[in-house]
């Protein structure tokens, strides 16, 4: 049975094709002012590519922010739930997930049979966030793509110790015009995010083996730090961005 | 229901209802914060207590006497009473409970004129036999020092009266509860919010009536059907202010069974007896009521009463509001934590400032919390 999973995040909106367990196509796009419009794009757009047309699609679910804007769909769930049943339709080991995504960032327990048994969620700011690096990559003029690769070159991360997004960018303006390198202070601000998310982690205390989804996981600066304060292996999901919007596709094919 | 439309408008304008009120019947006001201010005396003494809960915006006149971590709750009384919203009251009584309201009192009394103002220093261990004493003497210096104000004698038979409507109004504010615990889909949340709230802001009298008529209609109404499979829940923790809280856990498909909350079961909770002296039987409910986390009463009480309260109502999970920087909450938390784990009962977080999170993450909790349920 062909489900669909659409996910419309605060920046971007992702939608996914299942047929049985088996990824046939994912899709992201930025979601927008018109979260309802977004999601309809994506989700065209997911199908065009695909040639798929929308009556073999049998079931769709929504989630993320926008997730009651779809109004195609079948059902909607939290983020949290379809993040949990993607991970565990990839890697049914995984027994912890860390999802950072446009405005927040969470963690999420799982038992052995991939439900959800506690999670936590920043939902207070922006440190700790894809928001703060958005800003921090402005404030750099770096594209935020090479910021992994620019911060691993780094032997000495400057210390940024403001949590709040806006004291931060006035920090990493000191910091640049210190002279320190760019490298170094791009380092910092990854080791900031991983400081910030590991103690909102520490609370529910992780399991092994764990898997970082969302946005941000496609960010190796970010994903070593946090395995540097965590102590533990991280598993980069290969579908990270679109991971929830799987998840939701899986969901729908129980519907 | 016509009863509960007027309760819902006391309960939106408060403010409006008492400027009205005190202009018509010329009675006292009494400002009070925590339910251990004992009204019973001010409602005998013919004065109206008033519960403040505080404004949850554009809190700046406040922060120049309280630092900023000291819970919204207190900050947005002083708020209100520094820009001179309060000024229809007469007075104000302070209960000796958390640190905050120790200095909330300090600042008023220095930089509130105009009104009277009491300290109720009361114990903070109440299950020892000298605590009992001592309270029973704080409680007649209170009928002393209220009187003197309000340059009256409060009388026995003035106090026996007021005991008599407390007892009526907290016995129909149990049933409430207990008709909305078995059928929660007799009242709405937000309704149900509205009945209790209004008990700490109206005429109690006036309240009483249109009470009894609400019970009345609610007993004889046949719940809908609709929210069935709604999953249960207890609420714990200090204030609820927000009338939306209610309706954001029912649409996330909950619904809240029963609370331990200062602003709900807790200050219904307990009769007093009609038969002995009104002050000593005033005295023997607050000493047998279940606390707040500011007072001490055998070591796992409060773990005990809220596993007693999730049981007896049936309920799949409890919903753990605190108060940021509310001290005394946050030092239960833990323990109240472990108990709750160690019976299997889910439980989740919310903690939060006056002001709510953004309405889609508080959503997405909730939704996930009870999702999981």
């Amino acid at each position: 049975m062909i489900t669909a999973g659409i996910d419309i995040g605060s920046i971007t909106a992702k939608a996914a094709i299942v047929d049985d367990g088996k990824i046939l196509g994912t899709k992201v796009i930025f979601t927008g002012y018109n979260a309802e419009a977004a999601g309809k794009n994506v989700y065209e757009e997911v199908l065009k590519e695909n040639a798929l047309d929308k009556a073999s699609v049998k079931k769709i679910v929504s989630t993320g922010y926008g997730r009651n804007s779809v109004k195609f769909a079948d059902k909607s769930f939290t983020e949290i739930m379809c993040h949990a049943a993607g991970a565990y339709h990839l890697d049914k080991k995984v027994r912890s997930i860390i999802d950072i995504g446009g405005q927040d960032s969470k963690a999420i327990i799982l038992d052995g049979d991939g439900k959800v048994k506690n999670f936590v969620m920043n939902d207070k700011c922006a440190a700790g966030t894809g928001r703060f690096l958005e800003v921090m990559a402005r404030a750099l003029e770096v594209d935020l793509d090479e910021f992994g690769e620019i911060s691993l070159k780094s032997k000495k991360p400057s210390k940024i110790s403001s949590l709040c997004t806006v004291f931060a960018e006035s920090e990493v303006i000191s910091l640049i015009s210190k002279g320190e390198k760019r490298q170094d202070i791009i380092a910092g601000i990854h080791e900031s995010i991983a400081a910030r998310v590991a103690s909102m982690a520490a609370r529910l205390g992780l399991t092994e083996p764990l898997m970082i989804t969302g946005g941000v996981a496609r960010n190796i600066g970010v994903v070593s730090a946090l395995e540097k304060k965590l102590g533990m292996k991280i598993e980069v999901s290969p579908y990270a961005q679109v991971n929830g919007a799987l998840g939701a596709a899986f969901l729908a094919a129980t519907l | 229901m016509k009863e509960l439309t007027e309760l819902k408008k006391v309960v939106s304008h408060p403010y409006a209802y008492i400027r009205k009120y005190k202009k018509q019947t010329g009675k006292k006001i009494v400002g009070y914060c925590c339910s251990y201010a004992p009204e019973e005396i001010i409602w005998a003494a013919g004065a109206l207590p008033v519960r403040l809960f505080g404004t949850n915006q554009n809190i700046h006149l406040a922060d120049t006497h309280l630092q900023s971590y000291c819970c919204s709750l207190v900050r947005g009384i002083l708020e209100e009473a520094l820009d001179k919203t309060l000024d229809f009251i007469d007075g104000v009584i302070f209960p000796h409970t958390c640190d905050s309201f120790q200095r909330l009192s300090d600042i008023w009394r220095l930089n509130i004129t105009g009104q009277f103002h009491i300290d109720v220093v009361l114990p903070v261990k109440l299950d020892t036999p000298s605590a009992k004493k001592y309270l029973a003497d704080v409680l007649e210096k209170f009928r002393k020092d209220l009187g003197r104000a309000l340059g009256k004698d409060i009388t026995d038979a003035q106090l026996a009266r007021s005991v008599k409507t407390y007892n009526k109004i907290r016995a129909l504010v149990g049933k409430l509860y207990e008709l909305r615990c078995a059928n929660p889909q007799i009242i709405s949340g937000a309704d149900f919010h509205a009945v209790i709230k209004a008990a700490m802001i109206m005429d109690r009298d006036q309240y009483l009536k249109i009470l009894t008529q609400i019970i009345k209609q609610l007993q004889k109404a046949k719940p809908r059907k609709n929210r069935a499979d709604a999953k249960r829940l207890v609420l714990s923790g200090s204030v609820c202010t927000h009338p939306d809280m209610y309706g954001i856990i029912e649409k996330a498909g909950g619904v809240i069974v029963w609370d331990d909350l200062c602003t709900g079961y807790r200050y219904f909770e307990g009769q007093m007896n009609e038969k002995i002296a009104p002050l000593k039987a005033i005295t023997a409910r607050y000493l047998k009521r279940v606390i707040c986390p500011a007072k001490h009463m055998e070591l796992r009480g409060r773990g005990e009463n809220l596993i007693r309260l999730v049981k007896q109502s049936k309920a799949q999970g409890v919903v753990f509001l605190l108060l940021k920087f509310c001290d005394p909450h946050a030092f239960d938390y833990p323990y109240l934590k472990e108990m709750l784990e160690a019976e299997k009962i889910p439980f989740m977080l919310l903690d939060m400032e006056a002001e709510l999170p953004s309405a889609g993450q508080l959503q997405t909790r909730f939704e996930t919390f009870i999702q999981i349920l």
